[in-house]
């Protein structure tokens, strides 16, 4: 075995130059597949992950009705028993209350609809990144109090509405008995997230003003709950609505309230065979190609190896061997660049702002850090190992049937 | 153990032409002969050989190795054989290039499963009996013509087979080392009594050969084999040559 071995590597370095090519050839195309299977991960990841740290969380409680419609008619009392299973639940993180108003804003400029966040401020920073998103300069700053009458909105939204720090605007709301009020506020800071479409659409104020405002008391809308770990939505979900026990209160996940985003998921599931498929043409026909070559090239000493008693299946494996080596050693050139390159990048970031302006549409801001997981690398791994062997496989037959009669007269 | 041919016939498909290479030989080599196989190109040397070393199957006829009808092994029988009983050395090119010297006369071994420390014990020395020592981990390309052809023969008696096949094996080599090459395939002959059969039409190699079967137009079906017993090396007396008819 360590004789066949070493033949099929001396006979892999016979060609120096088209070798290299192949195990170039085979290790640019793993590198590219794992770099765009790392930026694709990451940029569903980070739209995900931004979607969840800006507004939906991981898990939502509200009335039946209210995350189709947005409607202020579906309301509830946060009863303590709630609040109770949900502290004691050892999977969550942190949770908090909203109320979630549609609204008017307009200033002397123009107006705008909106939908009002009512928010607890400190209960706020712990499930969303709200607060981190807010510019402190130029006087700007998160709310203090929930019963503050003071609003903050996004910086795409001031430059609409022409607002600067501490400008007033007008909020109209329609309140619980459908009427329409209006209230003077002051513009008291500026957001940016890396989501467009909440930036375009979502401002924040108190939340105890806003039930003052529109006379609900202490109803809410929402209960916003973050975990510890995302993974498990699914079975906190279903562990609060059988704790809850409260038909009139819909649990969802951040699955069920953003499903284009998981269908994004799967798309990227799809793309991935789409990766794998790429690259197994190329292992195919550069290594079926390489050994074809190389088998007619090597006919005579083929001859020679069987006329001195090589049994057929000997000269199967080597050349199999030959096509492992070359699969190797692509493979770990692919796999160690596209691992680092995707570990550096990662950390650094990869900025696409210059040639993709509508990147901050998909919400996952303009900076893409790639990620890749190991069970990613490990079947790319897998893959080409295994379509390597099935390239070699028939030139490998090939080989070993060769009439040692034919091959000694071909010099 | 022997060697026996009888009415012996092979014809080659040439579009869709049947070309005869061997009408009918009919031939016995025995234990320890060394002797050439003679004639003109296509007389049908190198088809004889081959089918004595299993590699081309005949058309009619019989031919036994020891006790085996070749006829009758399979692909895979024949493909033993070779390993272990018969020993072949081509005009030219008869080595692995990819293995040192000393590897591809190891490979033998290693087919016939031969252990590693006595496999380069083995090779080594056959390869210092060839005048090789110095040589030993040089590839095909680092060595001379005459001394591939050297590696070749230390290759073939490694094993050590019943007969070794040498087609035209000083083909591709000057005078000088053609008769340097001959004489160490004598020597070997002489001191460990293998069994050499060669193809030749180089007038020295007949000269040196002690039993000359001479083939003429092996495509006609004339009388064209006959047995010449030659003598010129007369320091060697130990066993004297019949007349083979
Ligand atoms: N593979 C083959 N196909 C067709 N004809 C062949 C083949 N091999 C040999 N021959 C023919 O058989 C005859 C004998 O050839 P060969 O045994 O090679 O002669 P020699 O070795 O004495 O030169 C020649 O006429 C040759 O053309
Ligand atoms: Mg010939």
């Amino acid at each position: 075995m360590k004789t066949l071995i070493l033949i099929s590597w001396r006979n892999l370095w016979r060609q120096k130059r088209r070798s290299l090519i192949v195990i170039l050839s085979v290790g640019l195309g793993i590198f590219a597949m794992i770099l765009s299977i790392g930026l694709l991960n990451g940029m569903i990841n980070q739209a995900v992950e931004n979607t969840i740290s800006t507004s939906i969380g991981h898990i939502a409680i509200h009335q039946k009705g209210f995350q189709d419609t947005m409607k202020l008619e579906y309301n509830f009392l946060p009863a303590r028993g709630i609040e109770k299973i949900i502290m004691e639940e050892n999977y969550v993180s942190s949770y908090a209350p909203r109320l979630k108003v549609q609204a008017m804003v307009r200033s002397a400029e123009a107006s705008r609809g909106v939908l009002v966040y009512g928010i607890d401020p400190e209960k706020e920073k712990t499930i969303s990144k709200i607060s981190d998103y807010t510019i402190k300069e130029d006087g700007g700053a998160f709310l203090d109090s929930p019963s503050e009458g003071s609003i903050l909105i996004s910086k795409s939204m001031a430059k609409k509405l022409d607002l600067l720090i501490g400008d007033k605007l007008v909020l109209m709301i329609q309140d619980k008995n459908n009427e329409i009020v209006g209230i003077g506020m002051t513009v008291k800071g500026f957001f940016q997230t890396p989501v467009d479409s909440f930036d375009k659409f979502v401002v924040f104020a108190g939340m105890r003003k806003m039930q003052e405002i529109t006379g609900l008391d202490k109803n809410i809308t929402e209960i916003n709950i973050l975990l510890k770990d995302k993974k498990d939505v699914d079975a906190v979900k279903k562990l609060l609505i059988s704790k809850i026990g409260n038909p009139d209160l819909e649990i969802l996940t951040w699955k069920d309230m953003v499903p284009n985003l998981v269908s994004a998921v799967k798309f990227m599931d799809a793309m991935m065979y789409i990766f794998f498929s790429i690259i197994f043409i190329t292992v195919i026909f550069s290594i079926a190609n390489t050994l074809v070559m190389a088998i007619m090239e090597r006919f005579h000493e083929i001859g020679v190896m069987k006329s001195i008693g090589t049994r057929p299946s000997w000269i199967f494996f080597i050349v199999i061997f030959e096509a492992v080596n070359l699969g190797l050693i692509g493979l770990a050139a692919g796999v160690s660049m596209g691992t680092i390159c995707t570990m550096v990048l990662s950390n650094v970031g990869l900025d696409f702002s210059f040639f993709i302006e509508s990147m901050r549409m998909w919400g996952t801001g303009s900076i893409i850090y790639p990620s890749i997981k190991t069970m990613d690398i490990v079947m790319a791994t897998v893959i080409v190992m295994s379509t390597t062997i099935v390239a070699a496989l028939y030139p490998a037959v090939k080989a070993a049937r060769i009439k040692p009669l034919e091959a000694l007269n071909y010099v | 153990m022997q060697i026996s041919i009888k009415n012996l016939y092979k014809n080659y498909q040439l579009n869709g032409l049947e070309v005869p290479a061997i009408r009918g030989i009919d031939l016995t080599i025995k234990k320890g002969e060394f002797s050439a196989i003679a004639g003109p190109s296509g007389s049908g040397k190198t088809t004889l050989l081959n089918i004595i070393g299993g590699l081309d199957r005949p058309t009619a006829g019989e031919i036994r190795v020891g006790n085996d009808d070749l006829n009758k092994l399979n692909q895979k029988e024949l493909s033993d054989l070779r390993l272990h009983r018969i020993g072949f050395i081509f005009q030219a090119y008869n080595l692995i290039p990819v293995l040192t010297a000393l590897e591809n006369v190891e490979y033998v071994l290693l087919l016939q499963g031969v252990l590693k420390e006595e496999r380069t014990t083995r090779s080594t020395r056959i390869l210092e009996e060839v005048g090789l020592g110095e040589y030993i981990n040089r590839f095909p390309k680092e060595l001379s013509g005459g001394q591939q052809q050297r590696v070749a023969v230390a290759r073939a008696i490694v094993s050590e087979p019943e007969i070794i096949l040498a087609d035209e094996p000083t083909a591709n080599l000057d005078q000088k080392t053609g008769a340097l090459l001959l004489d160490l395939m004598h020597d070997l002959n002489h001191k460990k009594n293998i069994t050499f059969l060669f193809s030749t039409h180089d007038q020295m190699v007949m000269e040196k050969a002690r039993r000359l079967v001479y083939l003429t137009d092996g495509t006609s079906n004339s009388d064209t084999f006959r047995g010449h017993g030659h003598f010129k090396d007369n320091k060697i007396k130990k066993k004297s040559k019949k007349k083979s008819n």
